[in-house]
């Protein structure tokens, strides 16, 4: 079968051009003097974007050097992810991670400083497939997600903001935070929070369960079948090890 | 024509450094260039996007190649995409027979991407800067699926950082419309997402969970 797609030729009309800019590093350590110590964060978080089958094993190690610094490092974290330009989301989401990932208790102070911060107002208004709004959420609900963490390793006090936050204002917020304190709080806890939930007429939430992926409806896939002879196999997914 | 500047951000957590090390092969670039509606647009790939510089990671197409290597490779069993098997599997199968051709343009910043008629889906400078790498993939899904027949159907529920009230919401996950796909493949590369990390995987359950909260008219009533 031939292909009925136009060869790349040379357009007469010209479309959109642009012109990119690298930018310089993002984080500023400007409350850090121990170089070491930083690139340690600046490994971390570079290794959390990794790919190939030894991605997860180089994270680790990553991570692993530098829990061994013991919890100070959240101070340095922490004042990265408050000199980060607002708009840098996905930097931000990174630092998050990054204490999430090291599991100190002292980490509750600083999830909860996140988790408050008030959310600005949405930018991008006339979208409905890009929100900073969204950004800042995702930001929050993994601050939650180490809260969860910090819970279920027996800190009260990430029991205790996870309670307060089951009142933000922000839905993903309080939806997480209900779904990690009924995993993860006493009795106690969870008794509080249904009260919590019944004044605030919120029961529907303990109603949203997490589960598991292969539980929820699959959708049934294509409309097209591709003859056989027009697909072509995807070359094998790690070609360095053949690359001259 | 529009030109358009962008100043990058760090490639570290976005997935860009390690998987644009990777796609840097001929064999990478001619697969994903035939296979997912580049062949035939060179122009809209050139000028600054990257057409004769595809490993530069700062630039936007070799950012799409990262985003194609994950749609791609994210199944461990990658070579099954029988539309009997996961979302993960069939994701490349699915964007592959819907997306006939994809143009990059600079957009007017309210989009990341918009599917048109014809096969023909556009991305714009968000598609590239602000998502990541698992979520551009997200994203190509998201638009085959509006190939695929099913644009969306309601409004966005109360309460959403979509928007309470705008259009652009899918009335149910039973409607199987684009944020559905988009939240199952996430999902799907959280639960056994391949030759990745734990936190990128991770991310990837942030932006699903964000999507069945606030992306559906009726929330699903679960949640990853």
């Amino acid at each position: 079968m031939l292909s009925s797609k136009s060869s790349d030729t040379p357009f007469l009309g010209s479309p959109d051009t642009l012109e990119v800019r690298q930018a310089e590093h993002p984080f500023s350590f400007r409350n850090s003097k121990d170089e070491k110590l930083n690139a340690l964060i600046v490994e971390a978080v570079n290794r959390m974007g990794g790919v190939g089958d030894d991605a997860e094993e180089n994270y680790r190690r990553a991570l692993s050097s530098l829990t061994k610094r013991g919890p100070s490092v959240l101070d340095v974290v922490a004042a990265e992810y408050e000199d980060l330009p607002e708009d840098s989301y996905l930097d931000r989401w990174s630092l998050v991670q990054l204490i999430v990932e090291l599991r100190y208790p002292e980490a509750v102070k600083p999830l909860n400083r996140i988790i408050a911060a008030r959310i600005p107002g949405e930018k991008i208004k006339r979208s409905h497939d890009m929100s900073t709004v969204a950004e800042e959420v995702m930001i929050r609900t993994t601050a939650v997600e180490g809260l969860v963490r910090l819970s279920a390793d027996g800190v009260p006090d990430a029991r205790e903001m996870l309670l307060k936050h089951a009142a933000h204002r922000t839905f993903s917020i309080r939806r997480a935070c209900v779904q990690g304190l009924m995993q993860t709080g006493t009795n106690d806890d969870k008794r509080k929070l249904r009260r919590l939930l019944k004044e605030r007429k919120e029961e529907g939430l303990l109603k949203i369960k997490q589960v598991d992926v292969r539980s929820v409806p699959q959708p049934i896939g294509g409309r097209f079948v591709v003859p056989p002879q027009v697909k072509s196999e995807a070359p094998p997914p790690d070609l360095r090890a053949t690359k001259e | 024509m529009a030109s358009c500047t962008y100043t990058v951000p760090d490639k570290a957590a976005s997935g860009d450094n390690f998987y644009g090390a990777v796609i840097c092969n001929q064999a990478y670039v001619d697969y994903f260039w035939n296979t997912y509606g580049f062949s035939g647009n060179k122009a809209y790939w050139d000028d600054g996007w990257g057409w004769d510089d595809c490993c530069n990671t700062s630039k936007p197409l070799a950012r799409a190649f990262n985003g194609c290597y994950a749609l791609t490779y994210s199944a461990s069993d990658y070579l099954n995409d029988s539309y009997s098997a996961p979302i993960l599997n069939w994701g490349r199968r699915y964007v592959r027979e819907n997306i006939d051709d994809l143009r990059s343009f600079c957009g007017d910043g309210t989009a990341i991407a918009r599917s048109k008629s014809g096969g023909l889906v556009e991305v714009y400078l968000g598609f590239f800067y602000s998502k990541d790498v698992p979520g551009r993939a997200e994203t190509l899904i998201h638009e085959s699926r509006h190939q695929g027949g099913k644009p969306h159907d309601a409004n966005f529920p109360s309460g959403s950082v979509f928007g309470s009230g705008k259009s652009g919401a899918d009335s149910s996950w039973d409607y199987e419309g684009a944020w559905m796909y988009g939240a199952l493949y996430l999902w799907w590369y959280y639960a056994v997402g391949a030759r990745t990390t734990s936190a990128l995987r991770e991310r990837a359950r942030q932006r699903g969970n964000l999507v069945i909260d606030n992306a559906f008219a009726t929330h699903p009533g679960f949640s990853i």
